[in-house]
Formats: structure tokens, C-alpha cells, sequence
């Protein structure tokens, strides 16, 4: 699937999106359409998530879905409020999320629901409190 | 009655740490849990305040097998968020030293499974030959590890003329051991009876849990970023991408022993067309705001880089997502109605990357007592 197809697929349920070449595409959807998008996605034979990656943007964290889409590769950002850092699990739609989703959980306290199991990947079992890759963290 | 028995942090297959809780029934594998982290170094974190020529030899060590796939994914993520072209004969240069690495990595890997099936005499061979490659690498870059060839903007060495027929010497006997080393693996008993129909991943579960690299290639998944995602020379390289259809350990033997005679002929194509030129070109240290996303098809898989850059020298993000990490969720269905005698093989078959050392606990959850196994224990158990 080339760039410009793997966003035709999701086009009613994006705010923003971009090509930036043959084999790249940017999109940002919305807390309320992610979860159709990647339906969408998955209707087109979509089955390979690389990757979901937290940022802390300020007010928001951004989660990113980087998707494998056949020929082109497929960045999906949904934004999290940060004062409720909270948004539905895919593992339903890909169950190979399940460990990206429990990284970003621990690193940046977003709450994935519904989860199968939301339990700590990398940190250590006596970590007391704080995400470590929040901007405000510190040792 | 089930008992759990705990695997780890102490790791049975590689030198290296997770946890692994599986539930039996006798020798029958019910189900289990796994747990990483025991070597989470924050390099994630480390890349975000280093600056790109930091940050360069910082992401080369996030491996000592792939360490040119690291560096070649974080150099190429670096180049796309400065959007800069590199030389054509650094292209080259670099998609060489990757297929050697791809060539040292499964000989490893071949000796480690060799070693877990206690095919002692074959483990020797395979890291005898391995060394004819090491050599070549230590030709090119200087060092058998950490090779350091890429530099950002293009690669750090360039090849020199008489680097050629001792290249072309090397790969002739790679090749002719490559080759014979099929043909054992193919028709030994031994081999046979221990990774036929063992750890097996169906192609639906490969693709639903998403695997990589040559471990979903051996369940039929069409799969390869040099490909799918071409990148330095490959889009100008005809090879063939090795796929199995039956998804057991014997096939990820044979996937991984095919593509080392594939890289043989991609390396052979490269030298042959390999332009002239200059080998790297200037990238400015200060890289304006950009995000972009980078894939190498390291030796285990599909290798993720993502970048945010910020205008400044350093990134406001970095991603990394190893092919390692993404294989261990399909290590579940290879384990479940397995028995504990083909934990070492089947582990080591996705050839993990993480890092290890030896010692199981079998716990008896009705008592509470527990035993613990020494390697040599394990492996005695497994043979």
C-alpha cells in the first residue's frame, strides 16, 4: 500500500494529515476517531503495528501509532489531555501492541483501558512514583 | 495440578536477562509471563541529551551483535530530519558492511543453537567459519565489534582497492561452508528431531502478534525492509527475500542459513557496481524542527528509529524499537503445549537480543519449596 492509500483508507477520521513521501505519512486523529482509523486500517489488511511511541508535548501527550502499511509506513498521533491522561486500548485491533502500550503506561503514565495486562515491562518491581520520560522527571 | 516454573532474570538461552513465568502441567507448558527491563540502560532518555554526534555512538551501542544497525538506522533518521542526501558510494559501502553483519550475526546465532541442542562439534564449526567474516570486517572498519562505519552525512572509512580479492576470498569460503551447513541441517537426525514441529508459530499469529525479521519469514510472512523500505543500496541490489512456510525452529534454522548465502550475492552485487565519489557529505550540527522515522532490516528484523528534532543540536525526542522487543509476544504461542525440555531451543530460536546469566527455579506451588538448576543443569535436562 503506497503513503497516499494508507490515507485515503483513514480520510473521514483525521483532523490533519500529510504525505511526506512515497513511503511516509503523517496523520493526527482525534481521541474519539483513533480507534476507527485504525479499524479502517485493519480492513485493508493492516495487521503490523512497529511501534507506539509516547512524547510529552506540554499540555498533552502525544501517542503515536506507527504503522506498517505493506509499502509505506504510517505515523498516527493522537493527542492525551495530560490532567486525564487516559485513552482506550488497541490490543483489541492488534493484539501486538500489547507491550508498546505497557512502556508507554509506565513511562509516561498514560492509562491504556482495558489493557489485558497493564503490569510494569521495564521498570524495576520497587519503583516508587514518577514517569521517567516526562519532561519534568527528574532522578 | 500446574507448578510454575520461574525462568530468569538469569536467562537460559543467551547471556542475557528476563523473566519468564511459565505454568505447567507435568512437562507440559500451560502458560507464561514474561518480564523485561533487567537491562533498561535509559538510552532513550540518554539519546535526548546528547547531541547528534553524541548520540551517534551512543545508539551504536545499543547492540554488540547489530551495532551497524543501529548506527546506520540513527545516522539515516538524523540525515532524513536534516533532509540530506548521502553519497552514492557511502550508500554502498554501507549496505556491505550491513550484509556482513547479517552474515556474522546468524553464524553466531546458528552456533548458539547448535550449542542448545548439544550439537557441540557444529557449534565449533560455525563459529570457526564465522571468524573468516569478523576478519572481513575488521579489514573494512578496523574493529570486530562496534564497527563505527557510518558517520552522519555518509560513512567514516571509505574501502580500499586492495580490500577486493581478500573480500572475494572470504566470501568463497563463506559461501562453500554456508552451503554445506545446509545440507547438514537439512538431512541430520539430530537436528531434525530436535526443531522439527517444535516452537511452532502459525503465519495468522506471526502476523497478529507482530513479528519480524527472519522469525516471521520462517511462518510465512513476506516481510523485509530492505524491501518493503529500501534503503542505502538495496532499492539497486536484486536478491530474493527467504520465506518457510512451517513456522517450527527447523525453519528459522533454514530461513536465517539461505539468507546468509543471499547476502553473500548482495554483497558480491555491491562491490561490482560500487560508484566512486566522495563518501559523506556535511550535515550541519543545529537540525531545524522536523520528526522523521527511519527502518533497517537489522539481522533480527524490522529496526525502528523515530526523531524529533527541535532546532537545536540536540533531539526533543528519540525512539528506538529494537527487533527483539518486537518478537517477544509471538514467544508465547511457541511456548504454550511445548514442554520445558524445549524452552533453551525455542527461546533461542527468535534469537534474542537482550542481555544473562544461568540459573532456573522450579517452585512447587503446593509447598512452596524450590530447587534451583544451574545451566549446565538445564541444558542436561534438555539434551
Amino acid at each position: 500500500m503506497k503513503a497516499s492509500e494508507a490515507l485515503e483508507a483513514i480520510e473521514n477520521y483525521v483532523v490533519e494529515s500529510k504525505i511526506l513521501d512515497e513511503r511516509r505519512a503523517i496523520a493526527v486523529t482525534d481521541l474519539a476517531r483513533y480507534r476507527d482509523a485504525l479499524f479502517a486500517l485493519k480492513n485493508k489488511d493492516v495487521r503490523h503495528v512497529s511501534t507506539i511511541t509516547g512524547i510529552d508535548a506540554g499540555e498533552d501527550i502525544a501517542v503515536i501509532y506507527h504503522l506498517h502499511c505493506g509499502g509505506s509506513l504510517l505515523n498516527l498521533k493522537v493527542m492525551v489531555p495530560k490532567k486525564d491522561p487516559r485513552l482506550r486500548t488497541v490490543t483489541d485491533i492488534f493484539p501486538g501492541a500489547a507491550l508498546y502500550e505497557r512502556e508507554v503506561m509506565e513511562m509516561l503514565g498514560v492509562t491504556f483501558e482495558g489493557h489485558p495486562d497493564p503490569s510494569r515491562i521495564f521498570l524495576p518491581d520497587d519503583w516508587k512514583e514518577g514517569h521517567p520520560l516526562r519532561k519534568g522527571w527528574k532522578k | 495440578m500446574t507448578f510454575v516454573v520461574p525462568i530468569g532474570p538469569q536467562h537460559p538461552a543467551l547471556l542475557e536477562p528476563e523473566h519468564f513465568r511459565f505454568e505447567v502441567r507435568g512437562e507440559e507448558i500451560i502458560d507464561v509471563k514474561i518480564r523485561l527491563g533487567y537491562m533498561h540502560r535509559g538510552i532513550e532518555r540518554g539519546l535526548m541529551d546528547r547531541t547528534y554526534y553524541q548520540g551517534l555512538y551512543l545508539a551504536e551501542r545499543i547492540c554488540g551483535i547489530c551495532s551497524h544497525a543501529h548506527n546506520l538506522c540513527f545516522s539515516q533518521t538524523v540525515e532524513r530530519l536534516a533532509g540530506v542526501e548521502i553519497p552514492d558510494r557511502a550508500r554502498y559501502i554501507r549496505t556491505i558492511v550491513a550484509e556482513l553483519e547479517r552474515i556474522h550475526s546468524h553464524l553466531l546465532w546458528a552456533g548458539v543453537a547448535a550449542h542448545e541442542i548439544g550439537f557441540i562439534t557444529l557449534f565449533m564449526l560455525f563459529w570457526r567459519d564465522r571468524e573468516h567474516v569478523q576478519d572481513l570486517l575488521e579489514m573494512i572498519s578496523g574493529n570486530r565489534c562496534y564497527y563505527s562505519m557510518c558517520a552522519i552525512g555518509g560513512t567514516r572509512r571509505d574501502m580500499r582497492p586492495e580490500h577486493l580479492p581478500k573480500i572475494d576470498r572470504g566470501l568463497k569460503v563463506l559461501e562453500k561452508a554456508t552451503k554445506h551447513y545446509v545440507s547438514v541441517a537439512t538431512s541430520d537426525r539430530t537436528i531434525l528431531a530436535r526443531c522439527e514441529n517444535i516452537g511452532v508459530l502459525t503465519k495468522q499469529d506471526a502476523r497478529n502478534f507482530c513479528a519480524v525479521g527472519p522469525h516471521a519469514r520462517a511462518s510465512g510472512v513476506d516481510v523485509d525492509m530492505r524491501r518493503d523500505d529500501p534503503y542505502a543500496a538495496y532499492a539497486e541490489i536484486p536478491f530474493g527475500v527467504v520465506t518457510q512456510s512451517e513456522g517450527d525452529v527447523f525453519a528459522r534454522v533454514v530461513v536465517r542459513l539461505r539468507e546468509v548465502l543471499e547476502a553473500i550475492g548482495i554483497i558480491r552485487h555491491a562491490l561490482d557496481k560500487m560508484p566512486t565519489g566522495p563518501i559523506r557529505t556535511r550535515v550541519r550540527a543545529k537540525i531545524p524542527p522536523n520528526e522523521a522515522t527511519s527502518r533497517v532490516e537489522a539481522p533480527r528484523g524490522e529496526l525502528l528509529h523515530f526523531g524529533i528534532s527541535n532546532g537545536t543540536e540536540k533531539p526533543e525526542r528519540w525512539r528506538v524499537r529494537p527487533p527483539t522487543y518486537a518478537n517477544i509476544p509471538s514467544l508465547v504461542p511457541m511456548f504454550v503445549g511445548g514442554t520445558i525440555a524445549e524452552i533453551p531451543i525455542v527461546l533461542a530460536s527468535i534469537d534474542p537480543c537482550m542481555c544473562c546469566t544461568d540459573r532456573v527455579t522450579i517452585v512447587d506451588v503446593t509447598t512452596g519449596k524450590s530447587r534451583i538448576l544451574t545451566m549446565e543443569e538445564l541444558r542436561r535436562m534438555a539434551r
